[in-house]
């Protein structure tokens, strides 16, 4: 599990780089969104693929294989959470519900991790193949605006400084710490890729402010345990950040993000 | 009333109902679950914080007719601030108010490994504070503190004189916190003094029976103050003097493994299990203990008459009220309240400490209103949504407030403190209002939301082994 997060440091650095790079050239909020879009794709891709994996290790009743498909599955749909939240909240709702939904990621770990079996597991990988198919093709049909992808960002922002002190949301699997630093990943993702260039033009004391308060973030999750994340200073600096994303908005001319979708 | 956070995690649905029918006793969930290998407390921990039922509590300033001053209020929030303590408490969000449930006891706290039985807690057990380990496992009950201000010495064991330096005590020494500021500190010795016992309106005056009182419960009086047969310098009422609180500030040996010092029996029909060490359920168990010891020879009518003294000078008006939006709304406005003073004051200590505190309440009862993802309510989407937005708002007007206060712009704090209010005022508690039926405040959303999530963290301990 520490690789990914590993990895996805690696690739984001990458990333900022190339996006401030593209920022000179002062694209429209909704072009970066359009290149952004390949992001989202490239994450639910990873989402999928690890679904067909999970499926196909479950056919071949392999547990350990199945619960690293699983893991691996993860990783990318944490990321497009910035997607998710922000458009299609009903497929959220098949795919991540919780506490006691009968679908989706924690449907499949309780079994996985909790019984240990891969038995009778096949309609629900089905399932969440399935879903993540539909979303698939959601990313690239939906029209995609700064808008929505700003709110998406903002809410995700704030879910992340919620107290994990129970064991998170994939406690069975012993995940939340990745769950976290994936929906971070996929932040710094949406942010510089869309919003960081624009907003450095219109604003470059927040643009440092947004650039500073996510490594800060990040910092405070990169400790390896969720045990060891200090809650105070995680909800402190996601309040932050989201503020900053707040102000952000009137500085691209956006609506200031909602922290919940209102109109279904 | 630190409560739960953010819980999350999915079952099954069918699962979740066959294991519910199994595995809960009570029909309240009644539980802070932790599960899996992730948890900041050990597995099992049972913290009660989602109890829709919550001791009640009574202030001697608002009792007089008056209102809590500045200080109370600073030390009823602190109280509640995870972050005064240190380590392991401050990162599984514990707070005093997590054992000393606004400022009673907590019967239900249950910590792996630092209690012995539900009600009880280890402070020298080094899971909080290593260095302050024991290497015993000496589980104590969390007192109540009604009425503290007449209750020194402070501990079971009465080691402390001075409830500043007991308070000092369990925030450094048995929490592992940083040196509280002489302010805080204040105001929690404030707090915890004008915290009354409830009116008990079946005592009179100096601690004796009021009219009206059954004639077992005079005979449980005459008892009570009866010299004991074989230590006829001894009585109950020598001890526990009816006049004073029903203690003596004086440690004894009654035969319970060491010296303790005599609690009050006021209110203490809700402080059951009794006891240092919490080892008493019920009264008629303390009395057999007295009567053992003691060789008191009573005959059953005589120990029951006791009981029944004990049931009625120890009763209380209203010891629980109902957890709901209402209170919720009104303690957080209080706390805030700190900040109309700390703000002009540019007190940057207690506004972050209040932005900190207020903003987990908020956060928390952002959570009682289940979002979309929660399959256990199903109606009331938008009216949920618009309530859990509205208090998210809040909390980043909050913290918009604090970097004001920081970069010293005072002035634009105030007036965003100034809108915070008015917004809590109206806006807020409508949206709260319009949601409650679908809030977990709603008994049957609360035991199915709460009965899932205990099952998860069972089944995640499962998973972690
Ligand atoms: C994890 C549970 C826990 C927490 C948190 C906790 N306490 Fe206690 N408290 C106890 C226990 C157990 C005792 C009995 C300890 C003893 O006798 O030494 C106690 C005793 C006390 C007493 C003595 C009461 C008396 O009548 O002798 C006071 C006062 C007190 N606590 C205040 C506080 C304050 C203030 C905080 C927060 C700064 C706090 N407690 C946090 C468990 C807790
Ligand atoms: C010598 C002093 C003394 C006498 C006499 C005495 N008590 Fe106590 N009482 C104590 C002490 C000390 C404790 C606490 C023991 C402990 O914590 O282990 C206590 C505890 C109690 C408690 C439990 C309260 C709680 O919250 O834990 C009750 C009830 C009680 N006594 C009733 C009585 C009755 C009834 C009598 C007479 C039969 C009596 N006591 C006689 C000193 C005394």
């Amino acid at each position: 599990m520490q690789s990914f997060v590993c990895a996805g440091r690696l690739v984001l650095g990458g990333i900022l780089l190339a996006a401030s790079l593209a920022g000179a050239r002062a694209a429209t909020i909704d072009e970066s969104v359009e290149r952004y879009r390949a992001y989202i794709i490239g994450n639910v891709d990873e989402a999928l693929a690890g679904a067909r994996g999970l499926r196909e290790r479950i056919a071949a009743k392999d547990l350990a294989g199945a619960r690293r498909a699983w893991i691996e599955a993860r990783v990318g749909w944490e990321r497009a959470e910035v997607f998710t939240g922000g458009f299609v909240s009903d497929l959220d709702d098949k795919i991540d519900g919780w506490p006691n939904a009968t679908t989706g990621f924690h449907a499949v770990e309780a079994a996985l991790f909790v019984r240990g079996t891969t038995d009778g597991l096949a309609p629900e990988a089905d399932k969440l193949v399935l879903h993540l198919t539909d979303l698939d093709l959601k990313v690239h049909q939906m029209r995609l605006s700064g808008q929505g992808m700003l709110d998406g960002a903002a809410r995700l922002t704030y879910e992340i400084g919620e107290s994990k002190a129970d064991g998170g949301e994939s406690r069975l699997s012993g995940t939340s710490l990745d769950d976290m630093v994936n929906n971070l990943a996929g932040l710094e993702q949406a942010y510089s890729v869309i919003f960081a260039a624009p907003l450095a033009t219109a604003d470059a004391t927040l643009a440092r402010q947004a650039q500073a308060q996510i490594e800060r973030l990040s910092t405070l999750l990169t400790v390896g345990d969720l045990r060891r994340v200090d809650p105070d200073r995680v909800r402190a600096a996601s309040e932050d950040l989201v503020v900053t994303l707040q102000a952000a908005a009137a500085a691209l001319g956006l609506r200031r993000p909602t922290l919940e979708m209102l109109v279904q | 009333m630190r409560r739960g956070r953010q819980r999350r995690g999915v079952l099954p649905a069918a699962l979740v109902a066959a294991a519910l029918l199994a595995a809960l006793p009570a029909s309240r969930a009644g539980a802070f679950p932790v599960g899996g290998r992730d948890t900041v407390l050990p597995a099992g921990s049972e913290l009660d914080e989602d109890a829709l039922d919550r001791p009640r509590e009574v202030f001697r300033a608002e009792a007089m007719g008056g209102a809590k001053s500045y200080l109370v209020r600073l030390g009823d929030m602190a109280f509640s601030a995870p972050s005064l303590l240190g380590g392991m408490a401050r990162r599984a969000g514990i707070a005093c108010n997590a054992c000393h449930v606004n400022g009673a006891g907590n019967p239900r706290l249950y910590i792996p490994g630092l209690s012995t039985r539900p009600g009880t807690f280890d402070t020298t057990g080094g899971v909080f504070n290593p260095p302050a380990d024991n290497g015993v496992l000496d589980a104590l009950t969390p007192p109540s503190l009604r009425g503290a201000r007449l209750l020194a010495p402070y501990g079971h064991d009465g080691r402390f004189a001075s409830l500043r330096d007991f308070v000092r005590n369990v925030i450094v020494d048995e929490f592992a916190g940083p040196e509280p500021s002489p302010a805080i500190l204040d105001g929690l010795v404030a707090y915890i003094q004008d915290i009354d016992f409830l009116p008990n309106p079946r005592l009179a005056p100096g601690g004796a029976l009021a009219a009206g009182a059954s004639a077992s419960e005079r005979r449980g009086e005459k008892l009570f103050r009866k010299p004991f047969p074989r230590r006829p310098e001894l009585s109950c009422a020598a001890c526990h003097l009816p006049s004073a609180a029903f203690v003596d500030h004086r440690q004894h040996d009654v035969g319970s493994g060491g010296e303790f010092k005599t609690p009050t029996l006021l209110n203490a029909d809700v402080n059951a299990p009794y006891f240092h060490d919490g080892r008493y359920d019920s009264y008629a168990q303390v009395v057999a203990h007295f009567d053992r010891v003691f060789a008191l020879g009573l005959a059953p009518r005589e120990r029951q008459d006791l009981v029944a003294y004990l049931t009625a000078i120890g009763d209380g008006v209203r010891p629980y009220e109902r957890d709901g939006v209402e209170p919720r709304l009104k303690e957080i406005g209080e706390f805030a309240s700190l900040l109309a003073t700390a703000i002009p004051a540019g007190d940057r200590e207690v506004v972050a400490l209040t932005v900190a505190t207020v903003g987990g309440e908020l956060r928390e009862l952002t959570e009682a209103f289940p979002d979309r993802k929660d399959a256990t309510v199903v109606d009331g989407r938008t009216e949920r949504a618009t309530a859990r937005a509205a208090l998210k708002e809040r909390v980043l007007d909050l913290r918009r407030i604090d970097a004001a206060v920081a970069a010293g712009h005072l002035d634009e704090a105030a007036a965003d403190y100034a809108a915070w209010r008015k917004l809590m005022a109206s806006t807020v508690p409508e949206a709260l209002r319009a949601a409650e039926r679908w809030s977990l405040f709603n008994p049957d959303l609360h035991d199915a939301h709460y009965g899932a999530l205990r099952l998860l963290s069972q089944q995640a301990d499962k998973a972690a082994r």
